[in-house]
């Protein structure tokens, strides 16, 4: 396995998909390649020096905080992240808090950070954050309330729906075959919520705006392939009504 | 042809754009598949003007392998057009936007068009394949062949067509050199095995010594996830190791 590619595993599979960025994108905008070794014979072809060591928090890998976060030739202490076997909170779910000054209060899970086993639990666990201060003009600034995340793995709890009480869940198949969570305590059921599937772009995939260079849906199923005994080529120069009938000279592969 | 039926073609050729722009093939099809008007000049290598100086230029995703599939040949070569038209004019608007110093909005648009054109070329390849290994048995692909490199290093040689044979060949012979007994790079190679193989323990060991920081720090982790993020660590072994006890008396 790459350098790259490892880097890039560490991306959770549901940031990826609240960021609707293709794959190839996130992995471009957060390498940072010191060397490549130029074609041509080298001991080691397409060998690459970049950086491994990467620092995650509530800045996506493709924004610009996230590079200023981790700026050429700047790096942070190490930070330990519990496996997680499954990932069982999302967008939208309630969930209770067990820690800190809002212990017992429920909420509404605003966003999901996989790569540091995180959620920010809307309105709760907040701190107050002092902007534009200003020490000259003796202003103050203002004061902001910002949510700080929640570790999933022991400060926040899905809530069971069936009693409103925190549990622990399992992932169980139903009898149609579908994935669904379950509550251990209970046995109920937690259905996943409507805004899990958001993206930054559409709420639901149904809501989707379409864009002016998007193709239609119909267009786009639409079958027009009809299997012939023709490579492509051969296809294309019979539709536009080229002949070729000269031999090829001799040729050597090798 | 001589240079001055050239020229006079191109000549032609250009004098004849306005006219000619009627009769192109693909006015239909491109409205099939993209609303974009064709207008063909220059200014078709840049965006929509409204998109200028906007921060954000939204887009739907790339077209997927099993969508490109349904398609005909004949679609799918209208498509590749239609893509490498979009990609050009990307790659001319980040130019643009780099040379004035502004932001090139949505930068992902190169990525999707880029990997619609991948999977079309692989899709393309796919009906090839199919073919050539019905009528001949073959595939039909570049052939190549693993070969050993003057370092003694192997690589993939991806073979190409000459028109002499290769022991005429004579700038075939000086530009590609395979490996041929050496002593230095005898040498060479077992020092390299044995970079390699430090690496891979420094690896290893590295690894372990994360495991045992995370037994520390996480007493009560997932042991079943533990051996799925790191299934070459030896946990059992880590977890008798002194620096995996916490700052508490054992009770």
């Amino acid at each position: 396995m790459r350098i790259s590619n490892i880097l890039f595993s560490r991306i959770g599979k549901w940031s990826k998909q609240y960021a609707n960025l293709p794959d190839r994108y996130i992995k471009r905008s957060m390498e940072q390649v010191y060397w490549r070794n130029p074609k041509g014979i080298n001991y080691r072809a397409n060998a690459v020096i970049q950086r491994k060591k990467f620092y995650f928090s509530v800045h996506r890998p493709w924004t610009a905080e996230f590079r200023n976060d981790n700026a050429p030739g700047v790096y942070r202490p190490k930070v330990f992240v519990e496996p997680v076997k499954e990932w069982n909170f999302f967008c939208g779910d309630r969930v209770e808090v067990l820690v800190g000054k809002d212990k017992g209060k429920q909420g509404i899970v605003k966003h999901i950070f996989e790569e540091r086993n995180w959620v920010i639990v809307d309105g709760l666990n907040c701190k107050l954050k002092q902007m534009g201060a200003d020490k000259k003009r003796e202003f103050e600034g203002i004061w902001m309330q910002e949510e700080q995340p929640l570790l999933i793995t022991n400060e926040v709890a899905l809530v069971d729906p069936s009693d409103l009480a925190p549990t622990t869940v399992e992932w169980r198949l139903t009898e149609a075959g579908e994935r669904v969570r379950v509550s251990i305590r209970t046995g109920r059921i937690i259905p996943m919520p409507a805004t899990a599937s958001q993206t930054i772009d559409y709420k639901s995939k149904s809501t989707y705006k379409e864009q002016p260079k998007d193709t239609e849906g119909s267009v786009v199923t639409e079958v027009t392939f009809k299997p012939k005994l023709c490579t492509f080529e051969m296809d294309l120069m019979d539709k536009m009504g080229i002949k070729e009938d000269r031999i090829p000279p001799k040729s050597y592969w090798y | 042809m001589g240079p001055l039926s050239k020229l006079v073609n191109l000549y032609r050729l250009l004098s004849n754009v306005n006219n000619q722009t009627k009769h192109l093939p693909f006015t239909t099809i491109a409205r099939n598949v993209s609303t974009t008007k064709p207008n063909y000049d220059l200014m078709e290598f840049f965006d929509d003007p409204k998109n200028w100086g906007s921060n954000e230029v939204k887009s739907g995703r790339s077209w997927q392998k099993d969508e490109m599939r349904l398609k005909s040949n004949e679609d799918l070569h209208k498509l590749w057009y239609i893509l490498l038209k979009e990609r050009n004019m990307l790659l001319t608007m980040e130019e643009e936007a780099k040379n004035e110093t502004m932001l090139f909005p949505s930068p992902e648009r190169l990525d999707k068009v880029e990997e619609s054109m991948e999977n079309l070329e692989a899709v393309v390849r796919e009906r090839n394949k199919a073919y050539y290994e019905l009528e001949t048995g073959e595939t039909g692909e570049r052939p190549g062949r693993v070969e050993t490199g003057p370092f003694g290093l192997k690589f993939y040689y991806k073979m190409r067509e000459y028109k002499v044979p290769k022991h005429m060949n004579k700038k075939w012979q000086e530009t590609h050199q395979f490996y041929k007994h050496d002593k230095d790079v005898e040498a060479f190679l077992l020092k390299y095995g044995e970079k390699k193989f430090l690496s891979k323990r420094r690896q290893y060991k590295r690894d372990f010594n994360h495991v045992i920081g995370l037994l520390k720090r996480f007493p009560n982790m997932d042991m079943e996830a533990l051996k799925q993020q790191y299934p070459d660590v030896d946990i059992e072994k880590a977890k008798n190791n002194h620096k995996c006890r916490g700052h508490f008396v054992p009770k």
